[in-house]
């Protein structure tokens, strides 16, 4: 009895070693419990829980802020188009924020490239994990 | 030391898991076995619905539900596909510019063929669907394409899987190059895609007979061998390509293009996985 019990928590050891929480983990559970702006302690450093977008279309609303933001989330789309993971809203939401830039709208076409970048990064990532974890779906 | 054991005994043990699933799962050239994954498909869905022949998943959801069969069969009784089918067979015997027609393209003179495809090609090194055969053989004798997913493509390849219906598919998997295109076939259907992280897979394996809103997704074994369809959804016949790329933006993923290379692999692994059942095409779904 006290060897089973051993073992099943060797077990449970054993997957609580590979499952230890990683950054990421961290970060989409406590982004999920607690929204954007928050912070939290992850191995004693202190982190908020913005995704870097976010970070970037708070910064001054400006025109060349704008542009700069819009440039690197069309490169983030030709990125995440490469790799054929992209995602259908992501470019109309870099038409849009183009619209708003030449309308002087700044921070609305900030805001609209950080999401679209925000797509882009995540399609990326969802190509990387997929070729990892694709097999794990197939019944056997 | 008893923990330690255990320990030992413990990583020992996820280890022979693991070595396990690689051993069976086939996600390389040298390990992936076509007709171990046709089985284990098959498996699959006789043990989930084990209340279900075999030959009549190529009735897709209507042979899982009841309910929905009831309202498929009386569509059938004046099928919405039948007048393209007419169409088709007028296309297929005109004859092009030059004299010749569809007939002197493919085996058989084209008639009940459809079970053959789609096939690898050795000589020009990739998987032919039926519609890629049927604009090329447009292309040789001096006609312009057709479009892959509606229209005239659509209601010749409904002649002819109409002509091959009850015949068996028989894709074959003549050589490694042939693998190959079976296995990125087989990795884009289990591969999760799209703003809504899903796969080929999840809706039409593990969520098939699972409601999603008001839809019934349909089983991937035999899920080839009704097309091309008439959906209540389009108003008008599709292909199987059409399909994916709606089924790629119900997902919110950017679609790949009709008879793209991924494609075309894709439609080999699923038809692949449907090898022993009937061709029943056209069909009609909602």
């Amino acid at each position: 009895m006290k060897k089973t019990i051993s073992l099943v928590a060797a077990l449970m050891m054993v997957s609580g070693g590979v499952a230890a929480q990683s950054f990421d983990d961290a970060f989409n559970a406590q982004r999920g419990m607690y929204g954007k702006g928050h912070s939290f302690t992850f191995e004693g450093q202190t982190y908020t829980t913005d995704h870097p977008e976010e970070v970037a279309a708070a910064a001054e609303a400006n025109a060349a802020n704008a542009e700069a933001l819009l440039a690197d989330a069309k490169a983030m789309y030709a990125d995440v188009l490469a790799v054929d993971f992209g995602w259908t809203l992501t470019k109309g939401l870099l038409k849009s924020a183009n619209k708003a830039l030449e309308a002087g709208d700044f921070r609305k076409s900030m805001q609209l490239s950080a999401r679209a970048q925000y797509h882009s990064r995540m399609g990326i990532a969802q190509y990387h994990q997929s070729q990892q974890e694709w097999i794990m779906a197939v019944p056997n | 030391m008893k923990i330690i054991k255990s320990l030992l005994a413990g990583a020992s043990l996820a280890l022979v898991a693991s070595i396990t699933q690689a051993a069976t799962s086939g996600n390389t050239l040298a390990s992936v076995d076509p007709e171990a994954d046709r089985i284990a498909l098959q498996s699959f869905f006789q043990k989930r619905f084990p209340q279900v022949p075999l030959d009549d998943y190529v009735n897709g959801i209507y042979a899982l539900d009841s309910g929905s069969r009831e309202q498929w069969e009386e569509i059938e009784e004046f099928p919405p596909y039948e007048f393209d089918v007419e169409e088709g067979e007028v296309l297929f015997n005109t004859a092009f510019a030059n004299g010749k027609s569809y007939a002197d393209c493919f085996a058989n003179g084209g008639v009940g063929i459809r079970q053959n495809f789609p096939r690898w090609e050795d000589s020009q090194g990739k998987v032919v669907t039926l519609e890629l055969a049927i604009n090329q053989c447009r292309e040789a004798n001096g006609e312009k394409k057709l479009g892959w997913k509606k229209g005239k493509i659509a209601q010749i390849s409904a002649y002819m899987a109409y002509t091959s219906r009850d015949n068996v598919f028989d894709v074959q998997i003549p050589n490694d190059e042939a693998k190959a295109a079976y296995l990125d076939g087989k990795q884009s259907f289990y591969t999760r895609r799209g703003q809504l992280n899903m796969s080929c897979a999840n809706c039409h394996v593990a969520g098939s007979k699972v409601l999603i809103r008001a839809d019934l997704p349909g089983p991937a074994l035999g899920h080839v061998t009704h097309f091309p369809v008439f959906r209540s959804k389009w108003g008008n016949l599709g292909t199987l390509q059409r399909r994916y790329g709606g089924c790629q933006k119900n997902v919110r993923g950017v679609p790949q293009k009709a008879q793209s290379e991924k494609l075309r692999n894709l439609e080999f692994f699923q038809t692949y996985m449907s090898n022993g059942l009937v061709v029943n095409g056209p069909g009609a779904r909602k």
